[in-house]
């Protein structure tokens, strides 16, 4: 519980990160430390030195800019979860950070740290993935920017370079239909035993015109179910249909197995989630 | 005999008077074993094993001695101190010698300038283990061609029967019968303060001071002592502020030697404090029991006669001094019929070895599994009679009249109020309201429970995971200027007893309870004494306390009747002075009394020794006296996903006179919060291998504020007849509480036929289980029929 001795050091700009970052062979940006922190007590990670990016002022900010949201890599869970504008334009993404770990994690964890840490049990890569986000990084090179489609490659993995920096995601905001995140809390820890984020949007009769639904906690990396997508596209959710799509849900994966949720236990609670998840989604009054 | 509790006469002892101990609890200004910080302290890092069974092929520490800051590096072969369990004779070296036995068994000792210095010298041992098969159930233990845990030792470790008298003819002649498996699985206490020690030679007195987190500070001496070989009065053991203990705590562990000897042996200070995995691998653990229970009972749901094969996982070594296991399985299978007229009980114990690691005390110690058998078989016997649970409880239930009561088991029961405690509990939970809107629920897929649980709770035992002290001393000393200070040999945790003697003390002298100091936890200071553990500290240490406060009175009395010149029958003392009845203007204070017998003591009377200061020991007449109540729980049960919310909880509770009914009441919460733990969440798990995969609190479960309702209690007064009329109280909520939770789980899934049978249950086991019913609801009509004749 004691970690191995690092450097630390604090950089106030993006270039100052980034060079510190190309000084030495084994750095780390740090920034709430929630998820880097643990794994460093427990001697699951030991890097050679930890560059803090916390202070860098022009990383902390949420702007609307046309039809997308851009939140800086910096801003925490709690910022996000009652920031008016994520509120209004990506409801179910202020939902998900609102429920993300527990108070003091949310109160120092942030945007950047969660998605870049990719933790297969993190909420918010579903909710990347159910938006349609684009993840901004910066290197030596210059700007680069990732659509979350390329971005997750695996556990703990991304397709983030080693010399870049997490700076910014961008959210499209959705025209129509109505989103919402459900979550099957980790009794201790907080995370996605599963966690879903389904997007819907009905026609006057009730059908299904476009669907999206988004899954983490399950698999090796979040993931969207698009077998679930596809069993509901242009149909009525019946009750029936309903309960027949979500036990698509984790077709496309391996389930993952820890030692509070078996391979089965998991793979059920994804298909009541996923039910839930969606039926809630469209009995939320639409945009 | 049962009274409604009301404030009692006198001023402090009953009154909620707030607690002495919270200022500084609450300010952060407590200061727990890891705050002490003497220069030149070494910090010690254990290696441990990291196989379940093993041989020690080979251990090289020598990269660890030249990493920087490491000043020694010890393993067996540097340390030959073994703690010995003569009665089984088993030995356990106290770094692990040519076997391990269990993860988490300390291996290797490193002494460093910092923790940082030894835990990164840790990193650079290495340790060859050569694999053994290792035992990990206890019904595999039992097999004869098992493996040995201790080769030169059965794996059985302890074998008992006992059977009453016309046991067999009364089964076998009852109506109805059914059998059941009860199955507890590991768990551990997890105080928020681990473990810990520090010892530091003083040069002064050429003693060994030994700070611990600790419950009893002489008993800790004791073992120390024993295992060092050294005398006791060369060692000082302090046990400073403990965040929580509950029976962990009380045991004696090899990690104590390691870092005494050390201390001793580089004369310097050395202090070990456990890390949170370190507390989940190495800290005594508890639970782990099979029973299996046959019950015979007439058409009525009248139990005639019970029989339980209790089996007790003992770990690896018999926990010092108390194995766990034996502690757990002997009272239990004693109290089985708890609060029921049972009249007869066959039991047969069988207490294993295995490759995970020792079990010793945890709070409530037998009471969960035992409530847990008793309760089930309870509502086992309703379901299949088609009976309300109540209806069964009340007839099986002890009346007032039925005591003292002789239990199957030999126990003599002083009076409680076991019926009453379960009508007040409905009352309280509303019942009969309950299961009309239970219906209702039902009928929408809500589906919500209730489940009972009635308990009775042997306190103030003569022996107990504390040690075999069946007295209590206290040190009452009024200084010269009226003020109080008081020590006793208790080993607080959090139980306030700096307030709750205090209390006594106070109203036995008259005096602010402001003025009376209570010290405790130093052998220097305090008189010896049993600590704390077993439920024993109000009853025995309050009766002390009492007694002490009482003799000291007497001589304030005798002093103020001499000097006021009256006779002694005709002294008040209260508020801080003496004064002659009916004439309150001839007074003295408590502080010119002090006064006078201290530095004026040409005014004493003949024969009066100077000085206000009295030292008694206080045994209670009975060796147990039982305390009782009832517990009513209901849950939710989400029967998707398996999930299990707590939504309601109430308490009746007795425990005799209470001394401060709001540090009752905090340890009722407490325990309740810790029995929802153990009813559905806190699970130590190995794995196939022997691995404990539960190494963090991410993984090992606990209870938080969001799974503990909002508990109402209400008290019940049956005095005991110890001094005071005290009984204890500090593991009866713990006892009941599982016990109330899985009922309801029960009885919220009784549509599906399931009837809980291990704890903890898990969202997993709850889906397992209605999916079983359904199945066996297909194959076979009558899969809800327990009968077996």
């Amino acid at each position: 519980m004691i970690p191995s001795a690092f450097d630390y050091r604090r950089a106030s700009s993006v270039e100052e990160a980034l060079s510190l970052l190309q000084s030495t062979e084994d750095a780390k940006f740090v920034a709430g430390g929630h998820s880097l922190l643990p794994l460093m007590k427990m001697r699951f990670a030991s890097p050679g030195m930890l560059i803090d990016i916390r202070s860098i002022q022009e990383l902390q900010s949420i702007r609307r800019d046309g039809n997308r949201v851009v939140i800086g890599a910096l801003c925490t869970h709690r910022h996000i979860a009652n920031d008016e504008t994520i509120v209004q334009a990506l409801p179910a993404l202020a939902e998900a950070a609102g429920r993300v770990g527990d108070l003091q994690v949310r109160n120092r964890g942030t945007i950047g740290g969660n998605l870049a840490h990719a933790d297969p049990a993190s909420d918010l890569p579903a909710l990347a993935l159910l938006y349609g986000a684009t993840i901004h990084a910066e290197g030596p090179d210059g700007p680069e920017d990732y659509p979350v489609e390329e971005f997750f490659l695996g556990p703990m993995t991304t397709a983030l370079r080693p010399t870049q920096l997490l700076r910014s995601v961008s959210f499209p905001v959705p025209d129509r239909g109505s989103e919402v995140y459900e979550k099957f809390a980790h009794p201790a820890s907080g995370y996605a035993v599963v966690g879903v984020a389904a997007w819907v949007a009905t026609d006057a009769g009730g059908i299904i015109q476009d669907i999206r639904v988004a899954l983490n906690g399950v698999g090796y990396c979040a993931y969207r179910a698009t077998s679930v997508e596809q069993a509901l596209f242009g149909r009525e959710a019946t009750e029936e249909l309903l309960e027949k799509a979500s036990h698509l849900a984790t077709e496309e994966v391996e389930v993952l197995e820890d030692v509070f949720a078996s391979e089965n236990y998991r793979r059920h609670v994804a298909a009541v989630f996923t039910r839930r998840a969606i039926r809630r989604a469209l009995d939320k009054a639409t945009r | 005999m049962t009274v409604r509790f009301e404030q009692s006469k006198p001023q402090f002892t009953g009154a909620r008077v707030e607690r002495a101990e919270d200022a500084r609890l609450l300010t952060g200004r407590a200061r727990y074993l890891d705050d002490l910080d003497f220069p030149g302290t070494l910090e010690v890092a254990f290696v441990r094993s990291t196989h379940a069974a093993a041989k020690l092929v080979s251990v090289h520490a020598e990269a660890a001695s030249r990493m920087p800051g490491v000043r020694m590096v010890w393993t067996a072969a540097d340390i030959h101190v073994t703690l010995d369990s003569p009665e089984f004779g088993v030995n356990q070296p106290v770094l692990a010698k040519d076997e391990v036995r269990y993860v988490g068994e300390p291996v290797v000792a490193i002494f460093a300038d910092s923790r940082y210095a030894a835990e990164d010298a840790a990193d650079t041992v290495e340790v060859t283990y050569a694999d053994l098969p290792p035992v990990l159930h206890i019904r595999e233990a039992l097999q004869a061609e098992t493996r040995r845990v201790h080769a030169e030792r059965p794996n059985v470790m302890y074998h008992q029967e006992y059977q009453t008298d016309g046991f067999e003819e009364a089964f076998g002649n009852a109506l109805h019968h059914l059998s059941a498996t009860f199955t507890l699985h590991r768990q551990t206490a997890v105080p928020m303060e681990t473990r810990g020690c520090m010892a530091a030679p003083d040069g002064a007195t050429n003693r060994l001071h030994v700070y611990v987190s600790h419950q009893s500070p002489h008993g800790f001496r004791a073992d120390l002592c024993k295992f060092l070989g050294v005398p006791e009065h060369a060692v000082r053991v302090i046990v400073p502020e403990v965040g929580g203990a509950f029976g962990i705590k009380a045991m004696f562990y090899p990690e104590y030697v390691v870092v005494a000897l050390a201390a001793l042996r580089l004369r310097r200070p050395v202090k070990w404090i456990a890390d949170r995995s370190e507390c989940l691998l190495a800290d005594c653990h508890a639970r782990d029991g099979i029973h299996d229970v046959d019950v015979a009972f007439d058409g009525d749901g009248r139990i005639l006669a019970l029989r339980d094969h209790l089996m007790g996982d003992s770990g690896a070594y018999p926990a010092v001094p108390f194995c766990g296991s034996i502690g757990e399985t002997s009272l239990a299978a004693r109290m089985l019929t708890g609060p029921y007229k049972i009249p007869h009980l066959s039991f047969t114990i069988d207490c294993t070895y295995s490759n995970k690691a020792p079990l010793g005390a945890y709070r409530g110690v037998w009471g969960p599994p035992a409530s847990f058998v008793q309760e089930g078989v309870v509502d086992r016997v309703a379901r299949a009679l088609h009976k309300d649970p109540v209806a069964v409880r009340r007839i099986n239930l002890l009346q007032p009249e039925d005591f003292p009561y002789r239990t199957a088991s030999g126990f003599v029961y002083d009076p409680g109020s076991y019926a009453e405690s379960l009508e007040t509990a409905l009352e309280l939970v509303d019942y009969d309201g309950f299961r009309k809107r239970q219906r209702e629920d039902r009928s929408r897929g809500v589906y919500r429970g209730i489940g009972i649980s009635v308990f009775v709770e042997p306190t103030a035992m003569a022996a107990s995971e504390a040690g075999d002290i069946p007295y209590e001393a206290a040190t009452v000393r009024m200084e010269p200027t009226g003020t109080v200070t008081a020590a006793l040999g208790l080993g607080p945790s959090g139980q306030g007893h700096e307030t709750t003697m205090a209390q006594l003390i106070a109203d036995e002298l008259g005096v602010d309870v402001r003025d009376v100091v209570v010290l405790h936890g130093d052998t220097d200071s305090a008189p010896y004494g049993g600590g704390t553990g077993g439920s024993r500290s109000g009853t025995i240490g309050g009766g002390a306390a009492l007694t002490a406060g009482r003799k000291l009175r007497d001589k304030l009395l005798a002093l103020a009747a001499h000097l006021l010149e009256a006779d002694v029958a005709d002294i008040e003392l209260k508020d801080g002075a003496a004064h002659v009845a009916g004439v309150p203007a001839q007074r003295l204070t408590v502080q010119q009394l002090a006064t006078a017998a201290y530095t004026d003591v040409n005014r004493l009377p003949e024969g009066m020794k100077p000085g206000l200061e009295v030292m008694a020991r206080y045994q209670p007449t009975r060796p147990i006296t039982f305390s009782n109540g009832t517990h009513i729980a209901v849950v939710d049960v989400d029967v998707a996903t398996g999930q299990i919310q707590t939504v309601d909880y109430v308490v009746a509770n007795d425990c005799g006179v209470l001394i401060n009914p709001t540090i009752v009441e905090g340890q009722i919460h407490g325990g309740v919060a810790q029995g929802i733990g153990e009813a559905l969440l806190e699970e130590l798990k190995y794995d196939t291998e022997g691995q404990l995969t539960t190494v963090s609190l991410s993984d090992y479960l606990l209870p938080t504020t969001h799974d503990i309702p909002n508990i109402r209690i209400r008290h019940l007064v049956t005095p005991s007849e110890s001094k005071g009329g005290f009984k204890g109280m500090g593991e009866g909520s713990l006892i009941a509480a599982p016990a109330a939770v899985v009922a309801a789980v029960s009885d919220a899934l009784e549509p599906f036929g399931v009837m809980v049978s291990s704890m903890p249950v898990t969202p997993d086991q709850v889906l397992e289980w209605i999916d079983a019913d359904q199945e066996k609801k297909v194959d076979s009509v009558d899969s809800k029929v327990y009968f077996e004749n």
